[in-house]
């Protein structure tokens, strides 16, 4: 008698618990993740993020000691081939300074140095996603600085993700590898567009809704569409076509693309203080 | 009591730090460990099914506020975990020292996999593809291997509350 009244007691407070859990993620999921939900996430990043950068200051020297314990025969021969890399690199810069010079008077002839008038805010990532399951990163700056759910996050290669949450000191940047993340995009070599969405870390990412009869080249940059209503304004360097084929009897070019940006390795990044000009769904 | 009231908010707050500061440094094939899944585990170990449930939820509440997921996905899904790991590990009293890793393993795997089943039943379809496996793996193995450490900081958070738990 004893032990089954003790199960029941266990199991009310599951149900109860459960119960609990199931009202928060419906309140969070019915409200868009907005209201009461947000600020109280809000409030415990911002007071989080004193203890992070704490932990990190101690933390860094520690991993960095060990990493290069571990990797010391790594290290010396990245050396080696950085050196090699350079010699290489020295002797092309020289022959490539009357063609940098071109390309540079053609880009601003076309004006394609992307979101070249967007003000921007410069920020460090600071910490990665604590789940398996997104690819985020944590970056230092917040609302003060202007930053908005949705804007667009670049570094000097090309597009790196977009904001999905804010706080005063921390923004959360949806990176576009995740499988949640889609961008609109515009193959540079025919015009035409397509929409690009994320497949996991290190994964090319899929192209949708290209026609068949395109033409696209391996190597070809694509850039974000801007079309109308998009979430990224025009013109930002999102990949390269890593590969591109044309099942028999598909009504679509089946098109992959490689990030220009190296995902794994942020370190600083731009927020592009830019909003959609309508509102999107 | 008193004391044993101060300290399991103490172990919650250094899970989540360690969570959050520590381990993504530690992604092997682009996943890593998840100490506040490891936590429901253990705390089913050490203390049964009702400490399991409440160390699941209050790990997965915390844990929640740093996701873009739901608020309250985790907690529901750790609070299960840690609920189902103290009925089964009930039973045994004095258990040879592999048995928790064993269970953790198991455990791990089986958290991760029922997360991403609730998250796609509430509308985050991202999450069921074949990486899945390659998380519930690495989640499972690194969580088997730090289980030792946190079976002593659970058993030690609520070593004055195990006396008064008699009736419970």
């Amino acid at each position: 008698m004893a032990v089954y009244r003790r199960s029941t007691r266990h199991r009310f407070l599951l149900v109860l618990l459960v119960l609990t859990s199931i009202t928060v993620i419906t309140v969070d999921v019915r409200g868009g993740g907005g209201g009461a939900m947000e600020s109280i996430r809000r409030g415990a990043r911002d007071a989080f993020a004193p203890v992070q950068s704490t932990a990190d200051d101690v933390i860094n020297p520690v991993s960095d000691f060990f990493g290069g314990l571990f990797r010391y025969g790594h290290l010396k021969s990245e050396n080696a081939r950085l050196r090699r890399q350079l010699n290489d690199a020295r002797g092309k810069v020289n022959a490539s300074v009357n063609t940098d010079r071109e390309r540079q008077e053609l880009l601003a002839l076309q004006k394609l140095t992307f979101a070249g008038d967007t003000p921007a805010v410069a920020a460090r990532v600071v910490a990665t996603s604590p789940s398996n399951f997104q690819l985020t990163v944590e970056i230092d700056r917040g609302l003060p600085a202007g930053i908005q759910k949705g804007m667009p996050v670049v570094t000097g290669a090309g597009l790196v993700g977009k904001v999905v949450a804010v706080s005063q000191e921390r923004a959360t940047v949806l990176l576009l590898t995740d499988p949640a993340f889609n961008v609109g995009i515009r193959l540079s070599g025919s015009g035409d567009v397509g929409v690009a969405r994320g497949n996991g870390t290190r994964q090319p990412l899929p192209v949708d809704l290209v026609d068949v009869g395109t033409k696209v080249s391996g190597g070809e940059v694509v850039v974000t569409s801007g079309l109308q209503g998009s979430v990224f304004p025009p013109d930002i360097p999102v990949g390269k076509v890593r590969s591109s084929k044309v099942q028999p009897g598909s009504l679509q070019h089946e098109v992959s693309i490689d990030p220009l940006v190296d995902l794994t390795r942020l370190d600083f990044v731009k927020v592009l203080i830019w909003q959609p000009k309508s509102e999107t769904p | 009591m008193n004391q044993a009231r101060a300290k399991v908010p103490l172990v919650l707050l250094l899970f989540l730090v360690v969570e959050l500061t520590v381990l993504d440094r530690l992604h092997v094939f682009g996943a890593g460990p998840d100490v506040m899944l490891l936590l429901a585990v253990v705390a089913g170990i050490v203390g049964g099914p009702r400490v399991g449930a409440l160390f699941g939820f209050a790990a997965g509440i915390l844990l929640d506020l740093f996701l873009e997921t739901p608020m309250g996905l985790s907690a529901l899904v750790f609070c299960l975990v840690g609920y189902a790991v103290g009925n089964i590990q009930g039973g045994v009293l004095r258990a040879a020292w592999w048995i928790p890793v064993v269970t953790t393993l198991v455990a791990s795997v089986a958290g991760v996999a029922l997360y991403a089943l609730v998250a796609t039943v509430v509308g985050q379809p991202h999450l069921v593809t074949p990486h899945l496996f390659v998380v519930a793996a690495v989640v499972g193995i690194f969580n088997a291997l730090l289980a030792p450490f946190a079976l002593r900081l659970v058993r030690w958070s609520i070593s004055d509350a195990t006396g008064e738990r008699a009736y419970a």
